[in-house]
């Protein structure tokens, strides 16, 4: 996925009914870049077939 | 009455309870010791939101009044408690450290408040955090909560009151909850030991919710036993929080048995060395490793490669849990929130769900990762967190770059969270100090319902040291008067 900018961030905001001041924006959009950037490594991993459980079960 | 006033507060729990017992201390005295430490301490230290002096005397005469009534007496009776306030205790509001929730008078306790009540334990108050138990927050509307060992440095979150309160002897022991490291790491950063207990080992009902699939309460304390004896009470099945296990709950005091020869401890390489741990802390832990040895531990290295990302996995999916949560009171109440905290909500509920799911694999990964390794070793042994506490300053400005979000939030989550997305259980003890005289904390994460044996280690490890033994603010006349109090 692409480096997000500002106006990414805000439509994305306004599509999703949440409030956006401009204070807030740049901040939330180096957060939102920063997930990208740290998760992206994930897509190396052969993660296709990986059950993503949430929890373990409780197995006694 | 045994010892001057500071020393009895100080006691561990299972010594004020025999001394209790044995008619050497009265709970109404002792309730009224850590209210007057209360008073002297904490305008500056910030660790409560609510003090509940005149229930607490009141339940610690009733405590009286029943010893002399005869019959048996409960694990923690006459000893005072308090709770972060994220956990209802009726009567009280539970404000999660927040605004929003200011006046939200509870109207039940908690089934962890109810359990150690009815253990004999008096709740004193409630406890400060970081705002809905986020990390983070800039600016606490119940004040900034200070370090005891140096009240210029960040005591740890979000159960901040809860280290605070359990260092400084403001309480007997306190209960924490922890979702991503919200128990170990005020406990390693305050001086004393914490639990994260197995998900589902410990009722959430009646705890305000920060992420479903990985809160979990669990109590600090000012030595392992202690930590032992508060979670013999507060574990097991509760019929109102449907993920609360029906497995029988252990003694885990009897776990304390000093021997730890033969035990399996694995030490993960990646937190252990790598880049981010800090010389002293590094130091510290395997210093720690040395003296297990010395028992009779089998210590040898371990890697977990999937570790270091631990951070930002469970940031993705635990602050989108989150999100969810308080979307209404982020599209209604925006300007109600912390700074801090509405970005970070807002950041979570942008989030694409094919990074959440992407996420939420790399969890069960990580998941397998450790239980693999916990086939192998009975304790698997890394730093609590990187460094010792932080300066407060270090935390309060604004986020500047997408690298700054790494480095204040993912890489310290690294050490913690892992646990946390696997659902199994750390206990975190005081494993030395750093050259400034902060402490440093050893993690000990063992397999799912396997508190015992990290008791077991944790406690042998105690007993060899004396770290758990110090006490903060020794020179607190000056140190306190020199610092104004903190904004109401």
């Amino acid at each position: 996925m692409r480096e997000l900018m500002p106006a990414d961030v805000r439509t994305m905001a306004e599509a999703t009914g949440l409030p956006m001041t401009d204070d807030d924006l740049a901040e939330v959009t180096h957060r939102l870049n920063a997930f990208l950037e740290a998760l992206a490594p994930l897509a190396s991993l052969a993660l296709e077939r990986v059950e993503p459980w949430p929890t373990l079960p409780d197995t006694p | 009455m045994t010892g001057s006033a500071d020393d009895i507060a100080f006691q561990s729990a299972a010594g004020l309870r025999e001394l209790i017992r044995s008619k050497a201390l009265s709970p109404v005295e002792l309730v009224r010791i850590y209210l007057d430490r209360i008073e002297r301490f904490d305008q500056q230290l910030r660790a409560y939101i609510t003090v509940c002096p005149d229930e607490a005397l009141e339940a610690a005469r009733r405590a009286e009044a029943a010893m002399a009534r005869g019959g048996e007496l409960g694990p923690l009776h006459g000893v005072p408690f308090a709770v972060k306030d994220q956990f209802d205790a009726q009567g009280v509001p539970t404000t999660v450290g927040s605004r929003i929730l200011r006046d939200a008078v509870a109207s039940e306790d908690a089934t962890v408040v109810a359990r150690l009540r009815a253990a004999g334990g008096i709740l004193l108050g409630k406890l400060n955090l970081t705002e809905f138990a986020l990390g983070g927050t800039r600016d606490f509307p119940y004040g900034q909560p200070r370090n005891p060992w140096n009240l210029d440095h960040d005591p740890g979150g979000s159960s901040s009151g809860s280290g605070i309160a359990t260092a400084a002897a403001l309480c007997a022991v306190s209960m924490g909850e922890d979702t991503g490291g919200s128990v170990r790491g005020p406990a390693a950063w305050c001086g004393v030991a914490g639990i994260r207990p197995t998900w589902g080992r410990v009722s959430r009902h009646g705890v305000f919710p920060l992420s479903w699939s990985m809160d979990a309460p669990g109590p600090l304390t000012r030595g392992v036993e202690d930590n032992a004896l508060v979670m013999s009470v507060i574990a097991g099945r509760d019929e109102r929080d449907r993920v609360s296990s029906r497995r029988p709950v252990p003694n885990y005091r009897a776990a304390l048995t000093g021997n730890v020869r033969g035990i399996r401890i694995g030490l993960i390489t990646e937190l252990v060395r790598g880049a981010d741990t800090s010389p002293e802390v590094r130091s510290a832990v395997e210093a720690a490793g040395d003296v297990l040895r010395r028992f009779g531990a089998v210590v040898e290295d371990v890697s977990l490669p999937l570790l270091p990302m631990a951070g930002a996995v469970f940031m993705a999916l635990a602050d989108s849990e989150g999100s969810g949560l308080h979307r209404r009171w982020l599209v209604s109440r925006p300007g109600d929130y912390d700074q801090a905290t509405r970005r970070r909500l807002l950041t979570a509920s942008l989030l694409p769900a094919s990074v959440y799911h992407q996420a939420q694999r790399a969890r069960a990964l990580i998941r397998e990762q450790i239980l693999d390794a916990c086939e192998r070793h009975d304790v698997l042994m890394s730093p609590t967190a990187p460094t010792a506490a932080p300066p407060i300053a270090a935390g309060a400005a604004a986020i500047v770059s997408r690298a700054e979000v790494a480095g204040r939030f993912f890489t310290r989550r690294s050490y913690a969270s892992p646990y946390s997305l696997a659902g199994t259980p750390a206990l975190s003890v005081p494993c030395g100090f750093t050259s400034s005289g902060l402490p440093i904390g050893l993690q000990l994460a063992g397999r799912p319902f396997d508190e015992s044996t990290l008791f077991r280690v944790g406690h042998a490890y105690e007993q060899a040291t004396d770290w758990h033994r110090r006490r903060p603010l020794q020179s607190s006349g000056g140190r306190l008067a020199d610092h104004p109090p903190a904004c109401s």
